[in-house]
């Protein structure tokens, strides 16, 4: 396996991170703004930088074919931002939320983007032509927390989320006008504004950090911070769903997942290095981390010279240096995603975290 | 007109959408109902196997049935007699009997009920005279109103010290976060 490629850009937490679709420019949020980073070579050149939020950045998504780029933030607002010739020009969102906004994905269909917020509720955006406005509707009920992450069913009108109120679901987003009629699905059959497909928790109730669903969209999973991973298939419309796998591990929490095949996830969070899970609807398990156990760049274990012990005890009063994580991140992953993808399966994945690191990993 | 102090009115209370008038069931995962009659007749087993001499069978069988349908009197009950069973073990069986449960089938789910019986275990030390005016937060963690809890807490707060540096050793930090995250409280 190849090693994973690192971008170390700067000494700040990386909230969200996302690559364009030919993956030569990456967004990444830094306080509050946006930095906008272009390939040259092996590395990457900052290159732009989107200011306008006026709090924290707590979420970015590029939309692969248009291009645009919406960005959500603490100060409760969204913009939308669009190429033009004289550079990125935004568009204020109207939320309508009183408290931060957390997270903001765009729909595959790229008409619509969810916005997860502290109010309790998810505005559901869309353009609206007549006005040449990014207006929203709200998915309200029975939210009772923060929502805390978001998740775009293939199908574009399926949403899931998952909340502070440890519970993961599924809701409707048909806006009339803006998506066609959507293929019923064990999900639902009928599906207007707000309906509630699924409603999941698992054993202990943990707050959800993470959710997303199968690349067919059959499958729901979701992370708690109970360090569980649970995945959902369900049956039909209104009945039990068909399995509920939890999978309890002994890690820290996982921030952030994402499905590599139907039968694979890539799970990462506070234990700093990805985690590898593997199963269908008879069951599921850990199969293992991403990291490699014996990478030669980062294994630094240096011949230790006399010279060298010397030197370290000169600096640092101690002969070797114990302050970094045997991870490629040094700090808590906050997001991943999928980064290259071949055949129906995704072969190389991004990761950014606390430590301002963004790496390419091949899966 | 009536005098109304208005800084006194619950507001939370009049506004339908707020957290204030959730059910708050609803957050919960399903537990099964455990009578104090019950939980009572588990600890006189429980007492039996430690009698016996096999404290390690005691404290398994003692955290595979943690009555988290109980009431506070129930659990009450179950977690003396789970301090019973951690005070009576040597520390150096500490380690060996938490590596035997850990690897156990069902094992790592028994050591977060045992961090949860030793954080429970902390926040009460003091003579079970005054932990009745301990008021539990709905996190089921009890307001600390006094550390130690005089000469008596002080050797029991250093027995479930000792148990708690041994099961981070073995569990990892990963359950103390479990502790914490679980809606079903000991």
């Amino acid at each position: 396996m190849a090693a994973p490629e690192v971008h170390h850009l700067f000494h700040h937490a990386i909230a969200d991170h996302s690559f364009s679709a030919d993956r030569q420019t990456l967004a990444v949020t830094r306080d509050n703004v946006i930095d906008l980073y272009q390939r040259s070579g092996k590395t990457f050149q900052l290159k732009d930088e989107l200011t306008g939020h006026d709090k924290t950045v707590t979420g970015v998504d590029i939309a692969p074919n248009s291009g645009k780029i919406v960005t959500c933030s603490q100060d409760r607002n969204a913009y939308v931002w669009e190429p033009s010739p004289q550079g990125w020009k935004p568009t204020l969102v109207l939320l309508r939320i009183n408290r931060a906004a957390t997270c903001v994905r765009w729909a595959p269909s790229e008409t619509k983007f969810a916005v997860g917020s502290g109010a309790r509720l998810i505005p559901v955006c869309y353009f609206e032509e007549e006005d040449n406005w990014w207006v929203s509707k709200h998915v309200k009920k029975p939210i009772r927390s923060t929502i805390t992450t978001v998740a775009w069913h293939p199908n574009s009108v399926l949403l899931a989320a998952g909340s502070t109120d440890g519970h993961a679901r599924v809701f409707s987003s048909f806006i009339k006008g803006v998506d066609a009629r959507p293929e019923p699905s064990a999900w639902g059959e009928r599906l207007p504004f707000n309906t509630v497909c699924g409603e999941f928790l698992n054993n202990t109730a943990g707050w959800i950090h993470s959710v997303a669903f199968s690349p067919s969209g059959n499958a729901l999973a979701f992370a708690a911070h109970d360090s569980s991973l649970t995945v959902v298939y369900p049956s039909a419309p209104e009945q039990p769903p068909r399995a509920v796998i939890s999978i309890s591990t002994q890690l820290l929490p996982f921030m952030s997942l994402v499905w590599s095949s139907e039968d694979e996830i890539i799970a990462a969070g506070y234990n700093c290095e990805a985690y590898r899970f593997q199963g269908s609807d008879g069951g599921w398990q850990l199969a293992g981390s991403l990291e490699a156990k014996s990478r030669p760049g980062l294994s630094d274990q240096r011949e230790e010279s006399a010279l060298n012990m010397f030197r370290n005890m000169d600096l640092k009063g101690k002969t070797s240096d114990d302050t970094k994580l045997k991870t490629v991140h040094q700090n808590t992953i906050n997001t991943i995603r999928s980064f290259q993808e071949s055949g129906g399966k995704v072969t190389k994945i991004s990761s950014s975290g606390v430590d301002g690191r963004v790496v390419v990993w091949n899966v | 007109m009536a005098t109304l102090n208005w800084r006194t009115i619950n507001v939370d209370a009049l506004d339908p959408d707020s957290p204030a008038n959730f059910d708050l069931s609803s957050l919960t995962p399903a537990v099964a109902p455990a009578s104090t009659a019950d939980v009572q007749s588990l600890a006189g087993q429980i007492r039996q196997l430690l009698r016996g001499g096999d404290s390690e069978g005691a404290l398994q069988g003692a955290l595979e049935s943690a009555p988290y349908g109980a009431d506070e009197r129930g659990k009450e009950i179950h977690l003396a007699t789970v301090i019973e069973i951690l005070q009576s073990i040597r520390q150096s069986d500490m380690s060996p009997i938490l590596s035997r449960i850990y690897s156990s089938p069902g094992g790592t789910e028994a050591l977060d009920v045992l961090m949860k019986y030793i954080y429970k275990g902390m926040s009460q030390t003091q003579t079970s005279s005054t932990t009745r005016n301990l008021t539990p937060q709905a996190t089921g963690f009890s307001q600390v109103h006094a550390r130690g809890g005089g000469e008596g807490g002080g050797q029991a707060m250093s027995v479930l010290l000792s148990w708690h540096e041994k099961l981070v050793e073995i569990a990892g930090p990963g359950s103390i976060v479990r502790v914490m995250t679980d809606r079903r409280t000991v």
